[in-house]
């Protein structure tokens, strides 16, 4: 639409509006002698201002998972494709799956049971501990593959791992030497390797995954 | 206000000594590094000298340090959903 055309529109629609106001404006002081319920029906509903200091939290009943903080607030749940809707089911149905999982940005290929040796010790874990694994590239079993385009929507799967312990490599010793000289230094490293197996795999079928 | 978000793309060696000046103008002291400038007649000039060096976008935002490292950093992939109680060893000991 051009900008003189809607310049034109413009004041007819001004005089639209006031002319819709009006009555309105007339109408609300006797609202509160007449009490006839139409024209009570017929305004805004009042909604009593709510200051944002002490607003209700409507999520106060809801288990608050881990992984949410305040800095990563997340995302509004988008509607799952038609597509995924329609397939999902076919790759549930299947026994035995597999999983490609991407921890910070690696990809593991594994199955239910897997034991994993991440090739670094993961701060802040002990054995024992429960990982939920929330990003994956690949789903798939015997015959059906599911691709994300990079990553899979976390809702259709649910894959979890267990904290088995620390793996540390045997020790290297490096023998540092500078030319013409017969003094040696050793460099020694011994790097430490967390141990995960992974305890389980499910393909949540679509009532699960949309009532998330 | 609008910014260049200029990342040095090849390499400044073997150049000559003025085309150097204005990539450390730019701030561009190595090979892809970001740096963002807004929009001016002056920068203009600056980024067309090196534009045989640089990548050049006009975002609507200058990304801090942080926010650059955290765009490029990839997501965990992983949350602690069910964390083992855990036991205090000592005050010396963090677990």
């Amino acid at each position: 639409m051009s900008r003189a055309l809607f310049r034109s529109s413009l004041p007819e629609l001004g005089s639209f509006s006031a002319a819709r106001l009006r009555p309105t404006a007339a109408v609300l002081p006797f609202s509160w002698t007449t009490t006839t319920t139409r024209s009570f029906n017929s305004t805004a509903p009042i909604v009593e201002p709510v200051s944002s200091n002490n607003a209700p939290n409507p999520t106060a009943s809801q288990v608050r998972p881990l992984a949410l903080k305040k800095s990563h607030p997340a995302a509004p749940p988008s509607p799952i494709a038609d597509s995924v809707k329609n397939l999902l089911p076919f790759l549930a149905a299947q026994p035995g799956h597999y999983i490609t999982v991407h921890i910070h940005g690696f990809p593991y290929l594994v199955q239910e049971g897997d034991q994993i040796r991440l090739p670094f010790r993961m701060p802040g874990v002990l054995p024992g501990d429960v990982l939920r694994l929330n990003r994956a590239s690949v789903i798939g079993s015997r015959d059906y593959t599911m691709k994300g385009s990079p990553h899979i929507d976390e809702r259709v799967f649910e894959c979890r791992a267990t904290v088995l312990g620390v793996e540390s490599e045997p020790l290297r010793i490096k023998i540092k030497k500078k030319r013409r000289q017969r003094r040696k230094r050793q460099a020694k490293s011994k790097h430490r390797y967390t141990i995960l197996r992974v305890s389980e795999l499910n393909i949540k079928n679509l009532e699960e995954a949309a009532a998330e | 206000m609008s910014f260049f978000r200029i990342t040095l793309h090849r390499s400044s060696i073997g150049l000559p000594e003025r085309t150097r000046g204005v990539l450390n103008a730019l701030g561009l002291r190595r090979r892809g590094r970001t740096v963002f400038h807004p929009v001016s007649p002056q920068f203009a000039g600056m980024i067309f000298k090196v534009k045989e060096l640089v990548r050049v976008e006009e975002v609507e935002k200058a990304l801090t340090k942080q926010e650059l490292k955290a765009s490029r950093t990839p997501d965990p992939g992983f949350y602690v959903e069910k964390a083992r109680t855990r036991v205090d060893m000592g005050a010396g000991r963090q677990t």
